[in-house]
């Protein structure tokens, strides 16, 4: 615990070799250059991009592919129906999963074995084999095209219960017993003494669920049929279908520089979002894996 | 007294009640599902009119079928290729990121993350760019130095690594960060003994850091097992599977079943899956229990 | 990890999954499918009575250029028909259309859909055999056969995709070469030679690498031969003299280094179309993007005629690719959906609208003809001629390679999971691994194991 809420004093070794920073630098371009390269991409003509790829010339800039794009796809809607998904969604998990993980971890009761093997068990079984069967359960709920439909399903997932379970595992006996003597009622321990010690791990829980929820597409696809439920993953993908599927007819060339453009809007958000909660996302992750 | 039995009583409720909002959600959205699944696996369901029961009909079919074992043979492959890669490479530049005086270590980490963030669909048509035998800039760059042209994508020799290397490219900072995490846990009077040691970089990496590290690099390591064994957007987006199904992962295969309707034997392709999983999660486990 | 974590996990988990199965093999689980009672009569779409009927239809189309000429088409739709409302929806078709079947809610009145995907969805479909009768007589027969399943009609004809002969004229002509005399594949092959010779670097013929686009151009060669993968039971015939004579050819071309493998207008094919390596490109009408759009410095240099002939007198196209408008029945106003999609393929200012100057394309949309032949007449041209092809006329060319295409039979549900064997064997021959026996036999076996056996 002590690691993550204090930055440790790590003085420890001198300033990196060559050798390291010369690493550091070839990792980073490696990761950065595709990321570069879509961002370009988009503001060049669509047929360049797949006539000379690798070619970037200033003086063809343009904001057509934007434009197009724009025109072509409801951008703005996915983006409000995704936000809409991410607040209800994100809200539900950051309060029931650590408060399902606190009992996991901190009580022992009847069947607790068994349900936290159903856990681990969902976490092995690839997601997508269960879209069917959710949507035959949505259409018998009513709920095909309905918010509530992008939210519930997954909204307490099991490696949200997973994760937590190992930071609250953390948290000392003695620090929960004390607040007993103290009067605290069982809900109360969570709420007043749990939840502000897991902090750094909940951020990093909720940087990863927002993350999630962002980028989920198998189940909205699937389940936002009407256009005015797609997400903006839903978006994404109805641009990209002509380019993964299999470029019969013609004009692939203008849909692949509106994907690219879809996709540079739809990354910037999160691009800001994670520079701006670096630290918190970074402490948040290293409160919830394992330790030594 | 009395205070005491109901606060015992209330202990003894409180977990029921805490886990009882994740339950409900969890039998609703994943056990129902997985039950139905279950079901299905022993049916020939096609998605529309009655469901035959046909016993162990689709797993015998998958056990005989060359298509299965070369699924599971694929991903095998594309795991040697990527864990080992992966956490050699993550860890060194966990450990360089672990240290304070790294100039421009904020930015490294949110770099290192940026991939993972990104919308697969926009990376894969950089991949299919990059990577053209004639034409591609890798190819391009190894002609420089006077190497023969590879078929990255075209030969099934190679395309597994062409999609091992995108996998790295897509998970490889998150892995970073995790391991930062437990180094981050390490006391740092350990390597203060070692540098007093006059022991090398190298040789205290691998005789100090990485036996402390064991346990959260298998939790790398099962993390990455079940992305790996699931694995399925960058085969479908770069090589739908192919060059002659070399590329047919685990997971792709799985799809496959699903996309032709055949739900009956995508439900036990997916069972199979959760027990090969299971299993390979089983050995690293009692791995690292060995060594305890 | 919590100490204890790894055992109690295990047994947690040993736990679990015995719990799932045996309440899985219990009858306590849920029901699995109902069975759709399908009555034949009450299957059959009608157009609407009225003269001008009113309301609102959705309608999904896949996004791009076609999205927006249909826009356009749907504004010439209410000059006639005022009173009724398109939404018009770009859609992951593919990934969406089978689950909204399946739930039968929101479901679209009319869709875009694959003509190879009809057979596979018709359970879900009016038959469109009553609003069809007043035009199928004038309807390309190819297209309305890929839509039949048991004698009904489950997708309006949308477009016609002869398969074409592009040929780089300018390169050819350099070379002393007139493939406007090539009347057959041997003749290509001849022509394939001579080029050779001249260009020592070229491989002239496209040889398709990806294994769906390559299975659907091997149906381009079997529908010009009147055949294709399975018959109109749904039995395989790949097992037979023409598939044989198909493959035979394509190992030939591969065999003597006559072909440029690449894929479809991926950087390898572009740039070998670009430096006249790869003169003759048998395909689709739909590859006139390239010359207009990609090709940029042979642009110009580039004709289209009719396919070569298997056997002299043959028949000079066959089709490839191609799609329909389908009709859910749980769709709102299926009744609307027919009369738009009438509206759009048999009446003169629909199919104008869609095939004629549009602001996408000003010159028309030349990349598929209409498969109604009075909107495919070859003496009436809906686009203009195409400056890329140095102004000729795709659509006189087009519209009689069309009409020269063979009849069909349905396409086998499938018929897209058998790329990963067909597909993928026919790869391995051009790869000089199999030899075209050993193509039809394994992929034969494979097809009807994995597929047909399973359905």
């Amino acid at each position: 615990m002590t690691a993550l809420t204090t930055p440790r004093a790590s003085g420890r070794r001198s300033r990196p070799a060559i050798g390291s920073q010369l690493f550091l630098v070839l990792l980073t371009v490696a990761f950065l250059a595709p990321v570069v390269w879509a961002l370009l991409s988009a503001f060049k003509p669509a047929n360049d991009i797949i006539r000379s790829p690798l070619l970037f010339d200033p003086s063809t800039f343009t904001l057509d592919n934007y434009t197009a794009m724009f025109q072509d796809v409801p951008i703005a809607s996915g983006f409000l129906n995704t936000g809409i998904v991410l607040v209800f969604k994100g809200a539900i998990t950051l309060f029931f999963a650590p408060l399902a993980a606190f009992a996991f971890a901190k009580y022992s009761f009847i069947g607790k074995n068994l349900i936290f093997g159903a856990v681990l068990i969902s976490l092995m079984l690839p997601t997508i084999v269960l879209i069917i069967p959710l949507l035959l359960e949505m259409k018998e709920f009513g709920w095909v095209n309905t918010y509530q439909a992008l939210i519930l399903p997954g909204a307490v997932d099991a490696f949200a219960i997973f994760w937590m379970r190992q930071v609250i595992s953390a948290v000392p006996d003695e620090l929960l017993d004390a607040a007993r003597v103290d009067g605290c009622s069982e809900f109360g321990i969570f709420w007043r003494i749990v939840l502000p010690v897991i902090r750094p791990g909940l951020a990093g829980l909720a940087v990863l669920t927002v993350m999630n929820i962002y980028n989920d597409f198998v189940w909205p696809v699937v389940i936002a049929s009407s256009e005015r439920m797609a997400t903006l993953q839903v978006v994404l993908s109805t641009l990209s279908q002509n380019i993964t599927g299999n470029r019969i007819g013609a004009d692939y060339a203008t849909v692949t520089g509106e994907l690219l453009a879809a996709s540079s809007v739809a990354l910037i958000p999160l691009l800001v979002l994670f520079i701006a909660l670096q630290r918190h996302f970074i402490n948040g992750i290293l409160a919830g894996s394992v330790k030594g | 007294m009395t205070v005491m039995t109901a606060a015992r009583a209330r202990r003894r409720l409180a977990p029921y009640l805490f886990v009882l909002p994740f339950v409900a959600v969890f039998i609703a959205f994943s056990i129902y599902p997985l039950i139905f699944t279950a079901r299905l696996s022993f049916t020939n369901w096609r998605g529309s009119g009655a469901a035959e029961w046909v016993g162990w009909d689709n797993y015998t079919y998958l056990l005989t079928s060359p298509g299965f074992w070369n699924s599971l043979a694929n991903s095998g492959v594309l795991w040697l290729l990527i864990i080992p890669a992966q956490l050699v490479i993550a860890l060194i530049a966990a450990v360089l990121l672990d240290n304070a005086k790294l100039r421009l270590r904020g930015f490294y980490r949110v770099a290192f993350i940026v991939p993972f963030v990104t919308p697969l669909v926009a990376v894969a048509q950089i991949w299919v760019v990059v990577f053209d035998t004639n034409y591609g800039a890798v190819n391009g760059l190894l002609g420089l130095v006077g190497l023969p042209d590879i078929g990255w994508l075209t030969t099934s020799e190679w395309a597994k690594p062409t999609l091992a290397l995108l996998f790295l490219w897509k998970t490889t900072g998150f892995i970073i960060i995790i391991l930062l995490s437990g180094l981050q846990s390490i006391d740092s009077s350990v390597y203060e003994a070692a540098s007093l040691d006059g022991s090398s970089r190298v040789r205290t990496l691998w005789s100090i850091t990485v036996p402390l590290l064991r346990r959260t690099i298998m939790f790398a390591v099962v993390l990455q097992t079940l992305a790996v064994f699931q694995m399925f957007a960058e085969p479908f987006v770069v090589t739908q599977g192919g060059p002659y199904n070399s590329t047919t992962t685990a997971g792709y295969y799985l799809y496959n079943h699903i996309t032709r309707a055949d739900l009956g034997t995508g439900a036990a392709n997916s069972f199979l899956l959760v027990i090969v999983v299971m299993a390979l999660s089983l050995v690293f486990v009692r791995l690292l229990r060995a060594k305890d | 990890m919590h100490k204890h974590l790894p055992r109690a996990a295990t047994r947690a988990a040993a736990l679990g999954l015995a719990a799932a199965v045996a309440l899985g093999l219990t009858a306590c689980g849920p029901d699995i499918g109902s069975a759709s009672q399908t009555d034949a009569a009450a299957d059959l779409l009608q157009l609407p009575a009225e003269e001008s009927p009113s309301g609102e239809i959705t309608i999904w189309d896949r996004s791009g250029d076609l999205f927006e000429v249909f826009d356009e088409a749907i504004a010439a739709f209410n000059e006639k028909y005022p009173d009724v409302t398109v939404n018009h929806e770009s859609v992951d078709i593919d990934a969406k259309l089978q689950n909204t079947l399946i739930t039968g809610t929101d479901v679209p009145d009319g869709v875009f859909l694959d003509d190879a995907k009809i057979a596979g969805l018709s359970d879900y479909l009016w038959d469109l055999s009553d609003v069809l009768a007043p035009y199928s007589e004038e309807i390309a027969p190819q297209k309305l056969d890929v839509n039949s399943v048991d004698g009904g009609i489950y997708g309006v004809p949308f477009d016609s995709n002869p398969g074409l002969l592009y040929y780089n004229a300018t390169a050819l002509e350099a070379a002393g070469i007139d493939a406007t005399a090539i009347t057959t594949y041997d003749e290509l092959l001849d022509a394939a030679r001579a080029y050779k010779q001249a260009v020592p670097s070229a491989a002239p013929i496209h040889l398709e690498q990806s294994p769906f686009l390559s299975q659907l151009q091997l149906e381009m060669y079997a529908s010009q031969l009147g055949t294709s993968l399975a018959d109109a039971d749904g039995q395989l015939r790949l097992d037979s003299p023409e598939y044989e004579q198909i493959l035979t050819y394509l190992d030939t071309v591969q065999q003597e280094g006559l072909g440029t493998r690449a894929e479809y207008l991926g950087p390898t094919d572009i740039a070998e179309l670009e430096n006249g390596n790869e003169v003759f490109y048998p395909w689709a009408i739909w590859f006139d993007f390239a010359p207009q759009q990609l090709l940029t410095q042979t642009q110009g240099d580039w004709r289209a005629m009719s396919l070569p002939a298997w056997e002299t007198g043959g028949a000079r196209s066959g089709a490839m690719g191609g799609s329909s408008f389908a009709i859910p029945k749980d769709g709102a106003n299926s009744e609307l959906a027919a009369l738009f999609y009438s509206f759009l393929m048999f009446d003169e200012s629909g199919y104008s609208a869609v095939w004629g100057p549009s602001s996408v394309y000003p010159t028309g949309l030349n990349t598929s003809i209409p498969s109604y032949q009075p909107a495919a007449d070859p003496s009436a041209p809906l686009f203009e001629p195409v400056p890329a092809l140095g102004d000729q006329d795709l659509w006189a060319v087009a519209t009689e390679a069309g009409a020269e295409i063979p009849a069909s039979v349905p396409t086998p549900s499938w018929w897209a999971g058998a790329v990963d064997y067909l597909g993928t064997n026919l790869q391995r021959m051009l790869d000089g691994e199999l030899t075209p026996a050993q193509v039809v036999e394994q992929s034969s076996d494979e097809i009807q194991t994995n597929l047909i056996d399973r359905q």
